[in-house]
């Protein structure tokens, strides 16, 4: 695994604005697959744009954003994206099964109807994640840390190598957090590269392999023990040293 | 039985609305799921408004240029038109100006809607539209014309959402995922947009501008509290449809009302009846569900009164320390399924299980007495507030109280804080 690791995303120069002021300015990143890699940044920093542009959806002022060698637009399906759980309808009639199965919906013709091989893709997605038992389930009935589970399998059904997760452990209790973590490592050994926006700064370094320091623009790019340094977090989030200062000795260890 | 329920059916204006009637419900209840999933139940109003502006448009042209009187094609054309402009105008002025949506939609409705009455009133001598038809509507005058066309356009939309049912779901359910794989999700929403002013179009002669809205909302939303998917909600949806139409006319025909209005009232009161009695999102599903629950707190008490007795407790030992009357049976029994205690004919005992969450329990009211001393409560408030907060024992609160009392052994009762 440690030899030979493709980029699969590679963003150079990027720059978006919305209304002259920049959302990203001049971020260049290269993730390499089979990686962990954690986005972090306040509030407003540009997070959902960066992932905005990974999916091909806003269209940048200055430079590119290349998936496996295509552009990010050309690229559509290659990204599966796992949205946060406040942006979905919980009370959706759908059941977690149907959810799973809307992984496939891009590789079914739009004359024909899911047949047994994408049943049975959605349905070995959700073993995946040890949700199986609950393919019958309104995905309402969940708990939050199966809702999320559910999603992911969305995305493993989609096929994509990659994973974009939209701060999937926003609003789940530590256990919880604990169980998406495994899945998600588990994902990354089946040879997944994911993106994870995160919030939580004193679990970064723990959890993820790389990350990504952006306030528009990129601050740092790296392995955590280099990016959660006390001089760039105190230059990103603006004093509030003295919470950094833990982190920091969590980073080290 | 015979004139109640057959003589009506060999009328031909029965029959007549009967087919119309279910035509245009088994549609609009379909197409209504999507709207009532994408909270669009205002824009059907919108839309029913604003036709009349583009019924009088379409009369005026038709009338001025062909010199064709009350030429049906054109006035459908027209509403049509105006229909699709209302919503471009509201899509327009919510994403250009600071406006949000359901204030541009009551914004644009009215005042195209009031277009359409100046215009109506203005031209009064050409135009022979009766207003209150185009509000009430006249089912049981329906024509051969209107039957035509509403076939025609329950032929066409339910195709499209047939064919493209995926789509639909997706864009509906996810639109991030559904752009991410490419999907026109804009594209999806405009042909959604334009089926509804079909619906509402076609339907607006026979039920009227009010009317057609409770026919594209009511049975869809009818439908949403009884399925968990969204195709058995599509069918459940145009059956209701279908059966508001036949009770609603059943209805008008008994009580010799308004055709469009027995409808309705129909209709809202199958969604009334199924709000109360459905098996999962019902009322009654509600209150029972609340009625089996058991109080965490009523829970937490029983544990702590084993734990106090420190033997095999009798029933009515539970039942001197815990308040709580009926649900102490449910409770027990509960609790014996949950592992937390188990029962014999001498009374109950605590599992190793039940011993440790008791214990946390106690830890939290000890803690919390101690805290209520520090802070200065009455010594004769100590023991019931405490018993109170005690339910707050989640760790973190637990932890910090231990933290702020500087980890001390003992409560104020000189009791060790487990």
């Amino acid at each position: 695994m440690t030899t030979e690791r493709r980029i699969v995303i590679d963003v150079k120069h990027l720059t978006v604005s919305y209304q002259a002021k920049p959302a990203l300015l001049d971020v260049s990143v290269q993730i390499e697959s089979d990686q962990l890699v954690g986005v972090i940044g306040p509030n407003g920093a540009g997070k959902s744009t960066f992932i905005k542009a990974v999916l091909g959806f806003v269209k940048p002022d200055l430079g590119t954003v290349q998936i496996n060698g295509k552009s990010a637009q050309k690229a559509k399906g290659e990204v599966a994206y796992v949205p946060q759980r406040g942006a979905v309808d919980w009370d959706f009639p759908i059941t977690v099964k149907e959810v799973a199965l809307m992984g496939r919906y891009q590789q079914i013709p739009w004359y024909t109807t899911p047949g047994s091989n994408d049943y049975d893709a959605a349905f070995s997605a959700l073993e995946m994640v040890r949700m199986q038992d609950f393919a019958e389930r309104q995905i309402g009935e969940l708990s939050g840390g199966q809702q999320q589970r559910v999603f992911l399998a969305r995305a493993l059904a989609q096929g994509s190598d990659i994973l974009l997760l939209d701060e999937p452990f926003a609003g789940v209790d530590a256990a919880t957090e604990r169980a998406i973590l495994d899945v998600l490592e588990r994902a990354k050994q089946n040879g997944k590269t994911l993106v994870v926006v995160h919030h939580d700064l004193s679990t970064a370094a723990e959890y993820f392999d790389k990350l990504i320091l952006i306030k528009q623009r990129m601050y740092a790019f790296g392995i955590p023990q280099m990016v959660l340094n006390e001089e760039l977090l105190s230059n990103v989030y603006e004093g509030r040293l003295r919470i950094f200062s833990d982190i920091i000795k969590k980073g080290d260890t | 039985m015979y004139e109640l329920f057959i003589a009506p059916l060999t009328e031909t204006y029965f029959q007549k609305a009967l087919i119309g009637g279910a035509i245009v419900a088994i549609v609009a209840g379909v197409v209504g799921c999507l709207v009532v999933l994408k909270r669009m139940a205002f824009l059907g109003d919108a839309l029913s408004h604003a036709m009349i502006a583009g019924v009088a448009g379409g009369y005026l042209v038709m009338k001025l240029l062909f010199g064709a009187e009350a030429h049906a094609p054109g006035m459908l054309l027209g509403s049509l038109i105006a229909a699709i402009a209302t919503v471009a105008l509201i899509s327009f002025v919510s994403r250009i100006s600071r406006v949000k949506e359901d204030t541009a939609i009551g914004i644009m409705y009215t005042g195209i809607f009031a277009l359409g009455v100046v215009v109506v009133s203005i031209f009064r001598h050409y135009i022979h539209i009766d207003l209150m038809h185009f509000i009430m509507g006249d089912v049981l005058g329906v024509a051969d014309s209107d039957l035509w066309v509403s076939a025609f356009v329950a032929a066409i939309v339910l195709s499209i959402l047939i064919i493209f049912f995926r789509h639909f779901q997706l864009a509906t359910f996810d639109p991030v995922m559904a752009a991410s794989i490419g999907l026109p999700v804009l594209l999806i929403d405009y042909v959604l947009t334009t089926c509804v002013s079909l619906v509402v179009v076609s339907a607006v002669s026979m039920v009227g501008v009010i009317l057609v809205v409770g026919l594209l909302i009511t049975p869809a939303a009818t439908a949403y509290l009884l399925s968990d998917r969204l195709d058995r909600m599509m069918w459940l949806a145009a059956l209701f449809g279908v059966t508001s139409v036949v009770g609603g006319l059943y209805l008008c025909v008994w009580l010799d009302s308004a055709g469009g209005g027995a409808i309705m009232l129909f209709c809202t009161l199958q969604f009334l009846v199924v709000l109360a009695v459905a098996p999962k999102y019902g009322l009654f599903a509600r209150w029972m569900r609340l009625r089996n629950l058991v109080p965490q707190q009523v829970i937490e008490d029983i544990l702590t009164t084993i734990l106090r007795y420190k033997k095999t407790t009798p029933l009515e030992i539970v039942q001197q320390y815990v308040h709580s009357g009926k649900e102490i049976t449910r409770a027990l029994q509960r609790m014996t399924q949950d592992g937390l205690i188990t029962g014999s004919d001498k009374g109950y005992t605590l599992t190793e299980n039940g011993e440790k969450e008791a214990n946390k329990v106690l830890r939290a009211h000890r803690l919390w007495e101690a805290y209520l001393e520090k802070i200065g409560t009455p010594e004769e408030q100590l023991h019931p507030t405490a018993h109170k907060l005690e339910h707050i024992s989640d760790e973190k609160t637990v932890d910090y109280l231990d933290e702020k009392l500087g980890t001390r052994g003992r409560d104020p009762h000189g009791q060790t804080i487990p």
